[in-house]
């Protein structure tokens, strides 16, 4: 049943209507809307389309070759090598190379990077570590260290834009922001010619526009699933792989574990899960989905107020600062936990986003499946630079739990990404983190097969 | 005495009912998770519960208690009632990899946790048909893509994207013996396609891909010599089966392929009086005028082109793109085998007859463990090979034969 359920949401293409189906048409343009900007780091749609990493997650979160053909682990975790690609360019015709990829890496991370050094050996490049580096290759599969050219030399186009991804800057902007094939891509010409991406669009005006066939990809909330699939829009799902948590400050007055571990207690998952965002996500107390570990039961999701007074000892802490990010729904979700919290006596007040504050309700999204590698990138998530060295159940679960019995980060839902498309896209898949995988996108009227017919 | 005799029978058939039923696999974990529990909570008395959060049938459970009480037994904790002061709270739990026994041993306020896991077992599919019945077998699995193959004695030659696979056969099914790299001038294509026929002219094969051309010679089965060079040569698409073994194919019929896309061009060798659209497929059929190319073209449209004409065929609306010829002597003798148009988890393939211009169907489809990305028919032309990309984006080359019902 689990196994089905994650196959039958992992591997999820768009219904269509029930014409015979033909191998992928080549050409069309793909109109994309989202709330946020294109490129924004690290994961705009844009940015994902442009740029490579040196190895990516497949659809089931394992590490695949990307810039990177091959790779080894020595010295205990402490010493990786990566093998370039031979004949990659990118879009400006520059050679791929170690010196670029290492001025990149370089760029990206500064002196927070997961390796000390990292240096050329030829066609390969080598990182090297004090600590060691279980998953390196999963973890440099991450958005954020994705390939661009440091030093584009025409003093133009952005420095973040020129990759060797699937799709490039055209050479004369237009007013849309737009993206084209990128003829010579490594792993194949994408199927469609173009790509127009409209961000800073709002949800409403996204639905609109898809309804009124004057786009084809837009973004649907976890919270509204229910509402785009009464509106009858054709809605892809991922499994629950975003994680919204609270993170707890460990200064201040709460410095005492006591009182985060009272906070624990005090916040209603169940209303959160129920009313907030309509029973979409996975109630959890845990880093880790069940789907991934199967352990996630131990760590108790029950709310306990009457044992969140208790563990307060009559300690009436000070006004405490919440804050999340702008998204209505995450406001309204900030706002509930802080009722939750009154309840259990504390005095809390949401922030600004900007504002500095003593809990932040935030989202971070799992790509990797292998649960070591999951571990170790939600933990750096959150400022745990140690790796995780355990890889089998027990000791994994041993990790988790001395983490979150710190109660630095409060686990509350998993919950699902979901896209609505028009009846024109096909073949669309999600990555692991939920991603749409653009590249790989075919349209049902492509000049292609609309050629054929005349 | 004859009561006792049945009570023997009756006892002596329940005993080897249970034998036969105990599943192995479930001795190892539970001893192992007992030897666990008895470690951290000694020699004693303990309520033992369990709860199945797993996709384990219940029917398993009492199996899985006995186990557990048994070894635990062994090891000093006697699982009792109700009013032992311990508890041993053991979850039945899976992820997507394996199965997860969690056993929380609970001593007052103090909570331990043990946990083991489980291989999971496979699920092995059932497949039910009428009329002609095509079956399956599964020929090999492997993680990288497979775009064609072909088999020749115990060796079987797998053309991937970037590489051709010679693989050698034994007990333990097919092993890979060399590695040859296509070195690619053009830049790929996103949906690959290649045919690997054997060779006309040499001990060996010939293999086409987009823009590339590869053939292989062999002395003996673990020296093979592979060269290939880049062209624009048509593929050979479709051919008369092989009278025997030992012969090669008749001529096939060629066709032009788009290497910066992935259909035929519609220009075919030797010409057949008529223009093909571009297409994604082709197959042979037996017609009463003599032979029809049955093409489907690259806008969803199959189409016959026989009598110098170009004809539509109806009853293909569940037809992918995909299809190939099987000879099985069944009903009209040739059938085409179409993979489905949907595109769900689970393709199918299913046999269809053109007694006119409208495909109908000959067979139940036969469901395929996941998308079929390639067809073609084999030299002898009684069955067709299938490489199916399964959800978990392993390739398997399936071998699909029919039976007359």
């Amino acid at each position: 049943m689990l196994r089905q359920l994650a196959i039958s949401a992992l591997l999820i293409a768009c219904a269509l209507p029930a014409v015979a189906r033909t191998r992928p048409h080549y050409g069309g343009t793909l109109r994309v809307e989202t709330e946020g900007d294109p490129l924004q780091r690290p994961d705009g749609t844009a940015r994902k389309l442009l740029l490579d990493g040196l190895t990516q997650l497949d659809e089931h979160g394992t590490v695949q070759p990307a810039l990177a053909i091959r790779w080894t682990s020595e010295n205990n975790d402490h010493r990786w090598q990566f093998w370039l690609r031979p004949g990659v360019h990118f879009h400006n015709g520059a050679t791929l190379n170690s010196t670029n990829v290492i001025a990149a890496l370089t760029a990206i991370c500064g002196s927070g990077c997961p390796w000390t050094t990292v240096q050329p050996a030829g066609a390969s490049i080598v990182f090297i570590s004090d600590s060691p580096m279980p998953n390196l290759d999963a973890l440099i599969a991450e958005d954020a260290y994705r390939i661009y050219l440091t030093d584009a030399g025409d003093g133009r186009t952005p420095a973040c834009c020129i990759g060797t991804g699937p799709f490039e800057l055209p050479p004369t902007p237009s007013t849309a922001f737009s993206l084209i094939a990128n003829d010579n891509y490594w792993q194949g010409r994408p199927f469609i010619d173009k790509i127009e991406i409209n961000g800073h669009k709002s949800i409403h005006d996204q639905w609109l526009d898809l309804t009124l066939g004057r786009a084809d990809f837009v973004e649907v909330p976890a919270e509204q699933i229910r509402q785009a699939r009464e509106q009858r829009l054709t809605v892809i799902t991922s499994p629950p792989i975003e994680l919204l948590a609270l993170a707890v400050t460990d200064s201040g007055v709460l410095g005492n574990p006591t009182l985060r571990a009272s906070i624990a207690l005090a916040v209603d998952r169940a209303a959160l899960s129920n009313v907030i965002f309509q029973k979409q996500g996975e109630i959890t107390a845990s880093l880790l989905p069940a789907s991934l570990t199967g352990y996630s039961f131990l760590f108790s999701t029950e709310r306990d107020v009457n044992k969140a007074h208790e563990l307060r000892g009559g300690i009436t802490p000070p006004q405490l600062l919440l804050s999340t990010e702008a998204n209505p729904t995450m406001q309204l979700a900030a706002q509930r936990i802080a009722l939750n919290l009154h309840e259990a006596g504390f005095n809390v007040q949401l922030a600004a986003p900007s504002q500095h504050s003593d809990m932040m309700l935030v989202r971070r999204r799992l790509a990797p499946r292998q649960p070591q590698a999951a571990l170790t990138s939600m933990l750096r998530g959150v400022g745990v630079q140690s790796p995780v060295l355990a890889d089998q159940p027990a000791g994994l679960y041993r990790e988790e739990r001395e983490f979150l019995d710190t109660h630095t980060l409060i686990p509350l839902l998993y919950l699902p990404r979901a896209y609505a498309v028009s009846g024109r896209v096909r073949d669309l898949r999600l990555a692991s983190d939920g991603t749409p995988l653009l590249a790989n996108v075919a349209l049902q009227d492509a000049p292609d097969a609309i050629g054929a017919t005349q | 005495m004859k009561l006792a005799a049945a009570v023997l029978l009756f006892i002596t058939g329940l005993m080897s009912l249970i034998a036969s039923a105990t599943p192995s696999q479930w001795e190892q974990p539970a001893a192992s998770l007992a030897s666990q529990i008895a470690e951290i909570l000694g020699p004693g008395q303990a309520r033992l519960t369990i709860r199945n959060n797993s996709s384990l049938s219940t029917d398993e459970i009492p199996l899985i208690r006995r186990l557990l009480e048994a070894d635990l037994k062994t090891r000093g904790v006697l699982a009792s009632g109700a009013e032992a002061a311990n508890t041993i709270r053991v979850t039945l739990s899976e992820n997507q990899r394996e199965r997860l026994w969690v056993a929380e041993i609970i001593e007052g306020n103090e909570t331990h946790v043990a946990m083991v896991h489980v291989d999971s077992g496979a699920v092995q599919p059932l497949q039910a048909s009428s009329g002609i019945t095509l079956r399956k077998q599964i020929f090999l699995t492997v993680p990288d893509q497979v775009l064609s193959a072909f088999e020749t004695g115990n060796t079987l030659i797998l053309v991937e994207p970037e590489e051709i696979v010679i693989d050698a056969g034994n007990a333990q099914g097919w092993q890979p013996q060399q590695r040859f790299s296509i070195s690619h001038k053009a830049a790929q294509t996103r949906d690959p396609r290649a045919v690997i026929l054997s060779s006309s002219s040499i001990n060996g094969f010939e293999a086409s891909l987009p823009g590339t051309a590869c053939s292989g010679s062999t002395q003996s089965t673990n020296d093979w010599s592979i060269r290939c060079h880049e062209s624009d040569d048509p593929w050979p698409i479709v051919a008369e089966p092989a009278q025997d073994s030992s012969s090669n194919n008749a001529a096939p019929i060629k066709a032009f392929y788009n290497a910066a896309r992935n259909y035929f061009t519609g220009v075919v060798t030797p010409s057949i009086a008529v223009d093909l659209p571009p297409f994604y497929s082709a197959a042979l059929l037996p017609r009463p005028d003599g032979a029809g190319l049955v093409i489907s073209g690259i806008d969803g449209k199959v189409q016959l082109a026989e009598s110098n004409a170009l004809k539509p065929i109806t009853g293909t609306r569940d037809w992918g793109s995909d299809f190939a010829a099987l000879h099985s002597g069944c009903g009209a003798g040739t059938q085409i085998i179409a993979s489905g148009s949907g595109e769900a988890i689970t393709d199918s393939l299913r046999a269809y007859e053109l007694p006119a211009l409208e495909a109908v169907p000959a067979s139940a489809p036969l469901a395929m463990d996941g998308t079929v990305t390639a067809l073609w028919t084999a030299p002898d032309g009684k069955s067709i090979y299938a490489v199916v990309r399964s959800a978990t984006d392993q390739y398997e080359v399936d071998r699909v034969t029919a039976t007359c019902n």
